[in-house]
């Protein structure tokens, strides 16, 4: 039992970090049409960020900041600049096939110009387990789920309590009223990049001491992310956030307790029942977009 | 009176469609003008050229003396022009109160304001009050789109006069909406009109509707003014009997 409640919290810390992934992947998605292909890169390049901070001789807490910063300014600001305004004005289909050759020229950028191997990532966890009512819980999965946790709250807080966040709901569920109510649709649709882009920050930054840094690892976190939402439901960042944790809990018990072989067709196979059973996700309800 | 809007020959092509050709008339404060026609006579056509979502061909507006063609929309919208949809437009999964503050142009202000200033933005009691006149209260906190056709209406309406506008575009307001909800809606524009001399501009195909609300009624067909006047002067001209009555 204290075993199966230990692979429980490693799923819940495992099925956050989806999470944030995920709400990132459906905050552009409700406000913009964007489908970012290039999402599990987005989460592999910050660490990048931070490591070569350090390189340049920064301690570990100004690379977290450098990263963060980069992150949003290139994978939020830039992004939407470069590559989302310019396509998305030829539909969302140009929009996605652009953001899957980004995803490419992100990963051989970084294996090119940085490494093939595999970086070893410093945690902001101590490298220690809880010793709790006869559990071992290790402190990284306890840090990685309150970070998660503290991130998705924070950004419910800045949608549903604050006038900035009825503005980007109202942008995203009706963006031709909002904006002759004088609502800032496209500064609204900016600020949902910049949020995606301080999520993958953090995700990376949390995620990155487990993977190591690696150019390949957007490839299982982009899919993770997008099965996530899937499942949860496309429009619905609840939906992300429950698609996120039951994924990673179904990743961890299924390597677990059925095989560590087929670890990774376990999501696949639970994408394909939800899609059979639920069309729209757990939570997705049909024709309708909200942030 | 004053005039609060002046429409002056209004053209508005597409390709070589003519949609709004040459429509003149004017608005003056306190009054509820009613724009009748058929189906693809041009009236949508002029609200949205009167609001900027769409730029006339030719011609000119002007609101309270000041030529605003050729502004933005929610430019327009600042200055005190407000309007609803022939298609409801509301914001769904916001609540009836929120939808409201929202009208209320409550975006005004900081940044720093808008992320760490109250959620209500001060406007909680005008939006209460709003709710309250157009009998919503019980639904006050409800998700707008739970909400049935004719209340969602109602609400749609209220929004428009949220922001205390000098002017209301109301496009097709009647459209869809039950007998009970009609009354409901018309008592609450008329009094409106009546307590605080709001100016109305309606778009309307329901005729009762419009002779029972309107003070004055303007007759479009194929985008020209077929006829102008008092309801019951335009009710009996020949020509819009003939064309539009058909009785």
């Amino acid at each position: 039992m204290a075993n199966f409640v230990a692979l429980l919290i490693a799923g819940l810390a495992t099925g956050a970090l989806y999470a944030l992934v995920a709400v990132g992947f459906t905050l552009l998605w409700q406000t913009s049409q964007t489908i970012n292909f290039a999402q599990g890169e987005f989460v592999m390049l910050p660490a990048f960020f931070m490591l070569a901070a350090m390189h340049a001789g920064l301690p570990f807490w100004a690379a977290i900041l450098v990263g963060l910063a980069l992150s949003v300014a290139i994978l939020g600001f830039a992004f939407k600049r470069l590559l989302v305004d310019p396509m998305l004005r030829h539909g969302v289909l140009p929009l996605a096939i652009a953001t899957m050759a980004l995803s490419t020229f992100l990963k051989e950028s970084v294996k090119t110009f940085y490494s093939a191997e595999a970086s070893p990532f410093p945690s902001i966890a101590p490298d220690a387990y809880l010793h709790l009512f006869g559990l071992s819980v290790s402190w990284q999965n306890i840090v990685v789920l309150g970070v998660a946790i503290a991130a998705v709250v924070a950004l419910q807080f800045l949608l549903q309590r604050t006038r900035t966040g009825r503005q980007m709901q109202a942008a995203a569920q009706n963006p031709t009223v909002a904006r002759i109510l004088g609502v800032p649709v496209e500064r609204m649709i900016l600020y949902t990049f910049l949020i995606n882009g301080a999520l993958v920050a953090l995700a990376s930054l949390l995620i990155s001491p487990i993977y190591l840094a690696k150019f390949s690892n957007g490839d299982t976190l982009g899919l993770a992310a997008f099965i996530a939402a899937i499942v949860g439901g496309f429009n619905q960042i609840r939906g992300a956030i429950v698609g996120g944790l039951l994924l990673g809990i179904v990743d961890n018990l299924s390597a677990a307790y059925i095989s560590t072989q087929y670890r990774g067709a376990i999501p696949l196979c639970l994408l394909i029942v939800i899609i059979l059973f639920r069309p729209n996700g757990l939570l997705g309800r049909a024709e309708e977009r909200t942030v | 009176m004053t005039a609060v809007l002046e429409v002056s020959d209004i053209k508005k092509r597409f390709g070589g469609i003519h949609a709004v050709d040459g429509v003149s008339f004017e608005v003056r404060e306190g009054e509820i003008l009613g724009i009748i026609g058929p189906n693809g006579c041009g009236k949508s056509t002029l609200f949205n050229c009167i609001l900027g979502q769409l730029q006339p061909s030719e011609g000119e507006v002007k609101l309270d003396g000041r030529v605003t063609t050729g502004m933005r929309p929610c430019d327009i919208n600042k200055l005190g022009v407000s309007r609803t949809f022939q298609l409801l437009q509301i914001f769904p999964k916001l609540s009836v109160r929120e939808n409201l503050i929202l009208a209320a142009q409550e975006h005004k202000g900081t940044m720093m304001s808008r992320l760490f200033g109250p959620r209500d933005a001060g406007l909680n009691g005008a939006a209460d009050q709003m709710i309250a006149f157009f009998k919503l209260t019980h639904l006050a906190d409800e998700l707008a789109g739970g909400l049935s056709y004719g209340q969602q209406k109602l609400l749609d309406a209220a929004m428009a006069f949220m922001a205390g506008p000098r002017l209301v575009l109301l496009d097709e307001p009647a459209g869809g909406v039950n007998l009970t909800m009609l009354g409901n809606l018309r008592d609450r524009l008329k009094a409106f009109n009546e307590e605080r001399g709001a100016t109305f501009v309606v778009i309307e195909h329901n005729m009762d509707f419009v002779m029972s609300l309107c003070t004055r009624v303007l007759v479009l067909a194929e985008g020209k003014v077929l006829a102008e006047g008092l309801p019951a002067e335009v009710r009996a001209n020949p020509a819009v009997i003939e064309a539009y009555l058909g009785h």
